[in-house]
């Protein structure tokens, strides 16, 4: 489904060059969770941010769903980006002049989704995060697990393949992280492929997949058999 | 979707009050100032017989001796004497030709509650009505057979109608000019031809006769030129017959000229008019010659809209440029200040060209306000216009290609003010911000 091929990333300044990323080769199939850690710097943003097309590759090879994305225009990759990948980020990053519903509708308007059709999807999403009765609010009068949670409904609306979440809970409390975490969990249950990057061990041993990332190469994966449901009932008992 | 950019146009214009204001003035005092400008000049230049422009002209003729000359660029005058518009008359090229006189009579009304006034006449051949498309109410032009014995006729325009008889057809009735009676075979209706392009001599606008007498009753009835008189030459005048036989310029003359053929049979009329007047001993000159000018031509040639007027409209321009200078500098900065939420959007599936069309419907939506409020300053600046120089009185008028051009120049100027601002920051990297906002 997401197959990166010796995907590199070079920053170049007048001074020096920066690798962020080098022969990075990941594959990822349908329905998996995966968890991407690594020490700050070390290239999870950077990775995150090429697989959801936000920043383009300084060489190797990267396919989308059997989609050569090197090949499309910057149009091309919005589309597509539109169509099978959702975001959540640490900040939330929520449109402040929107309300919730109108927060959530951005993407969808960009796909062209028709009023009744979206006014659908924006209010199961909503209920679906627990938020349905506040629509009409704006971020700012959220908390923040709520604002969160507003982000993937957001993400969720596009009713996306891909779920791509940059430390979804690193500016939240414990028992809000918790609560978001066990919605990603339900989503992928869902069927949806998420690939998280956190820095907590811990959220990473509720993946089914954990992926380390240092000086920008893949140097280690543990594979969790039975995934998150089994981190949960072990972590319960 | 264009909507949705219109809402989002509106959101931002609010979030960001001050700046939005002052964008907005600074367009709409730019498209103020320019529409002013561009009123008069549109207003100076407008040919109002477009559909005839070639088809119209003036007749000149260097009369001069060999040692005189006109202060005209190509030193012909701009009028004719009265022996060559009566030879021109008998010319059988054109097809209609009309030599005119701006005169003017006391008239008497037959009510006793209207006191006499003076009024300014024209005196036309017949073809004048038809030549420059002036419109009856009731009755016609006089005969053609008037325009050459002379008859005491006239024909009034509405605005005298009204004012001598209420209104209505009065054709058959007699009006008194300077003690003679005329009776009225024409009555026009409301009718305006401006620039007044028959005859420039004495202001382009406002001039539009209201009485209009044959031309024939020139030498019968003596009428007085209240136009101008210009001569080359000392020539003592003590009777009307002698300014009749004089050199003096004083008649305005204009021929219908269908097509390039009959152009040039004109053209050929007039040279060998000349050949056989140096013959009778008068165009003593090398090059002596005849021109005609249709009604661009002439507009242009009598600068009608005056160089002055042009480099106002130049600076206003120019102003208008300073203007969209400032308007670009703080649409840059306000849209920059808003990348990391264009680089939200550019997360959740916005292409470049649809952050690209976000940001040119604001700038359009300002472009907009900005010509609106534009006009209103630009009645302003006519009204100033119109009530200290009596002379824009006429021009300083908008029309409805005006109307339509502010806030067509108010939205094409902020678009291309936009464009770059717009261009800058659909361009920003959406990661660069998600990360930190």
């Amino acid at each position: 489904m997401l197959n990166m091929t010796n995907i590199s990333k070079v920053y170049r300044s007048e001074m020096v060059q920066t690798h962020a990323l080098r022969d990075f080769n990941l594959q990822v199939n349908e329905g998996e969770f995966i968890a991407v850690t690594g020490p700050s710097g070390s290239g999870k943003t950077t990775f995150l941010n090429i697989a959801g097309m936000l920043e383009t590759y300084t060489g190797g090879t990267y396919e989308l769903d059997g989609i050569n994305v090197g090949k499309l225009t910057d149009n091309g990759r919005a589309e597509l980006r539109n169509q099978k990948i959702g975001f959540i980020f640490q900040g939330f990053n929520l449109i402040p002049d929107l309300n919730l519903y109108e927060n959530v509708e951005v993407p969808l308007r960009y796909r062209g989704i028709k009023t009744a059709e979206r006014k659908r999807r924006i209010e199961r999403c909503l209920e679906q995060v627990g938020l349905g009765a506040r629509a009409k609010h704006v971020p700012a009068q959220l908390s923040g697990g709520q604002q969160q949670r507003v982000a993937i409904a957001r993400a969720l609306a596009g009713e996306p393949r891909f779920l791509l979440a940059d430390e979804p809970t690193g500016n939240l409390d414990s028992l809000m992280a918790r609560q978001v975490m066990e919605l990603l969990e339900s989503i992928n249950k869902d069927g949806a492929t998420i690939i998280m990057v956190t820095h907590d061990p811990e959220l990473a041993r509720r993946a089914q997949r954990n992926i380390q990332v240092v000086d920008g190469q893949i140097c280690d994966f543990k594979l969790y058999q039975g995934g998150a449901e089994q981190q949960r009932a072990t972590a319960g008992a | 979707m264009f909507i949705h950019y219109i809402d989002l146009a509106w959101r931002s214009l609010k979030r960001t009050p001050i700046v939005s204001l002052l964008m907005l003035l600074a367009i709409a005092i730019g498209i103020g100032i320019t529409m002013t400008s561009l009123s008069v000049y549109h207003m100076m230049s407008v040919n109002p017989m477009q559909h005839k422009d070639e088809q119209i002209f003036a007749v000149q003729l260097r009369t001069m001796d060999q040692d005189a000359s006109w202060w005209t660029v190509d030193n012909l005058p701009h009028q004719l004497t009265y022996q060559d518009a009566m030879n021109l008359r008998q010319s059988p090229v054109p097809f209609r030709q009309t030599a005119m006189l701006k005169t003017g009579f006391g008239v008497k009304p037959d009510n006793a509650n209207i006191a006499p006034f003076m009024e300014v006449a024209r005196a036309a051949d017949s073809d004048f009505f038809a030549m420059f498309e002036v419109p009856f109410a009731h009755g016609g032009p006089w005969d053609k057979r008037i325009d050459l014995q002379g008859e005491t006729v006239a024909v009034i325009g509405a605005e005298m109608n009204r004012k001598l008889f209420g209104g209505g057809n009065n054709v058959g009735k007699d009006i008194v000019l300077d003690s003679v009676a005329y009776r009225v075979v024409g009555i026009l209706a409301d009718w305006k031809l401006e620039p007044q392009i028959y005859d420039l001599n004495n202001g382009a606008w406002g001039n539009n006769e209201q009485l209009f007498i044959p031309f024939s009753l020139l030498p019968i009835e003596e009428l007085k030129s209240w136009g101008n008189n210009n001569g080359w030459k000392y020539e003592e005048q003590k009777t009307y017959q002698d300014k009749l036989n004089s050199e003096v310029v004083w008649l305005q003359y204009r021929v219908e000229l269908t097509d390039k053929q009959m152009q040039q049979d004109y053209r050929d009329y007039l040279a060998g008019y000349i050949k056989q007047q140096q013959q009778l001993g008068r165009f003593n000159r090398d090059d002596a010659q005849g021109d005609i000018k249709y009604i661009s031509q002439w507009l242009d040639y009598r600068e009608v809209v005056s160089d002055d007027n042009k480099v106002l409209v130049g600076l206003s321009f120019m102003f208008l440029a300073v203007c969209l200078a400032n308007i670009l500098s703080l649409l840059l900065a306000k849209f920059l200040k808003r990348a990391p939420e264009i680089g939200v959007r550019r997360a959740l599936g916005a292409s470049k060209t649809q952050v690209f069309m976000q940001h040119l419907v604001e700038v359009g939506m300002l472009g907009l306000a900005g010509g609106v409020l534009g006009l209103a300053i630009a009645q302003l600046g006519l009204h100033l216009l119109r009530s200290g120089f009596s002379r824009y009185e006429q021009v300083a008028q908008m029309d409805l290609t005006m109307w339509l051009a502010a806030p067509t120049i108010s939205i094409l100027a902020c678009l291309l003010a936009g464009c770059y601002p717009a261009w800058k920051v659909c361009r920003t990297t959406p990661a660069l911000y998600l990360k930190t906002q």
